[in-house]
């Protein structure tokens, strides 16, 4: 058995084994210590066949019954009400640039202020063609906003939602044909 | 990348032809994970129908950070404990079980492992978080991380229901045989 593992992590992960999920390190733990016991051998070959069993246990579910219940209540409820990620986006844009205006009002000697924390924004430019509609798809699928522009030069700003990075984004962003430009955020 | 994002994305804007694609390619798989937990058609499919209803008005909040298909399971999972609720059926605990360190007769497990009856009928015995671990590992061939997002629990309690889970059903297998429950 191996000896960073103890016994009832290795029974744990054996199911995952049985599954084939198992990856790494941890799937070749768990193989050395199956191929070193008999008995983790057998169980292993019982939940090979109880999973085998449970997967070609034929089950009737409610199908196009279920499906024509389903578009009959979508059509009797609105679309979904609440707003999308673009929609917020441009909630938080026109707040922001109502409150810069507030505080510039309030406070005519600031040359500008900065939030603390605040992250600098990337920015994105897209090739002449691209509509609205599949903007919004990339952006969806990328996990970012817009939150400013298009300056004179077209370009956009944008940031990561919550939960996003910059390199996650970036990567999606760069592999489409969608966009011209990207440059990531300041120092 | 996730074959089923584009299609929420759509969903979220009240696309409901992309529903029904969502609604075929995940209808089965989803049912049979309620109904294992249920073990009645008529409830699994009033749940079904819900959690349907529920991606139809909340594909919006989606964010991204699990895949669609364990995100709509998660929510199944919830539904279930929610009627469990209701009913004051609620036994979900990470209890160690009694006797789970008994070790069942591999070659009977490996017997009554084949036998749909049999498998069926110990599944059932186990206790809901037990019956759901094991349902998502053999069912839906998903690994512990994702049973832990459905669960909204740490792996380590996925990794712990699993053990248990497994020497409760493997038990309860080998004491068919030995009983002589026709196979």
């Amino acid at each position: 058995m191996n000896k960073d593992m103890t016994r009832d992590e290795i029974e744990a992960l054996l199911p995952f084994l049985a599954n084939d999920t198992l990856t790494g390190e941890e799937r070749q733990s768990v193989e050395a210590a199956v191929n070193a016991d008999p008995d983790l051998l057998a169980e292993l070959a019982a939940l090979r066949a109880i999973r085998q069993t449970m997967q070609s246990d034929m089950v009737q579910s409610p199908g196009n019954m279920g499906l024509a219940r389903l578009m009959r209540e979508t059509k009797a409820q609105p679309k979904p009400s609440r707003p999308i990620l673009w929609q917020i986006a441009a909630g938080v844009l026109l707040a922001v640039v109502v409150g810069q205006g507030a505080l510039m009002i309030q406070d005519p000697v600031s040359q500008g202020y900065e939030l603390a924390g605040q992250v600098s924004p990337a920015l994105i430019g897209f090739a002449p063609e691209v509509t609205e509609s599949a903007m919004r798809d990339l952006l969806l699928e990328a996990g970012v906003e817009i939150i400013g522009g298009p300056s004179a030069l077209g370009l956009y700003k944008f940031t990561a939602i919550q939960g996003v990075t910059f390199e996650q984004a970036s990567g999606i962003l760069e592999a489409s044909d969608l966009v011209e430009t990207l440059e990531p955020p300041s120092e | 990348m996730d074959p089923h994002t584009q299609t929420l994305t759509k969903i979220a804007k009240g696309d409901s032809q992309a529903l029904a694609t969502l609604y075929r390619a995940l209808e089965k798989p989803v049912y049979r994970f309620i109904l294992s937990r249920l073990n009645d058609p008529f409830e699994s499919s009033d749940i079904l129908h819900d959690v349907f209803m529920e991606v139809w008005r909340s594909a919006s909040r989606f964010e991204g950070r699990s895949k669609v298909q364990t995100w709509i399971f998660g929510i199944a999972y919830r539904k279930v404990i929610d009627l469990h609720r209701k009913r004051r059926r609620v036994d979900v605990t990470d209890d160690i079980p009694d006797r789970a360190d008994d070790a069942p007769g591999a070659e009977a497990c490996l017997s009554a492992g084949q036998d749909a009856d049999h498998v069926r009928h110990c599944l059932s015995t186990l206790k809901d978080d037990h019956r759901s671990a094991i349902s998502l590992a053999f069912f839906d061939d998903m690994t512990y991380g994702e049973i832990a997002e459905v669960a909204g629990v740490p792996e380590g309690t996925i990794k712990t229901r699993i053990y248990h889970a497994k020497k409760l059903l493997l038990r309860c297998l080998s004491g068919l045989v030995d009983r002589g429950a026709p196979t």
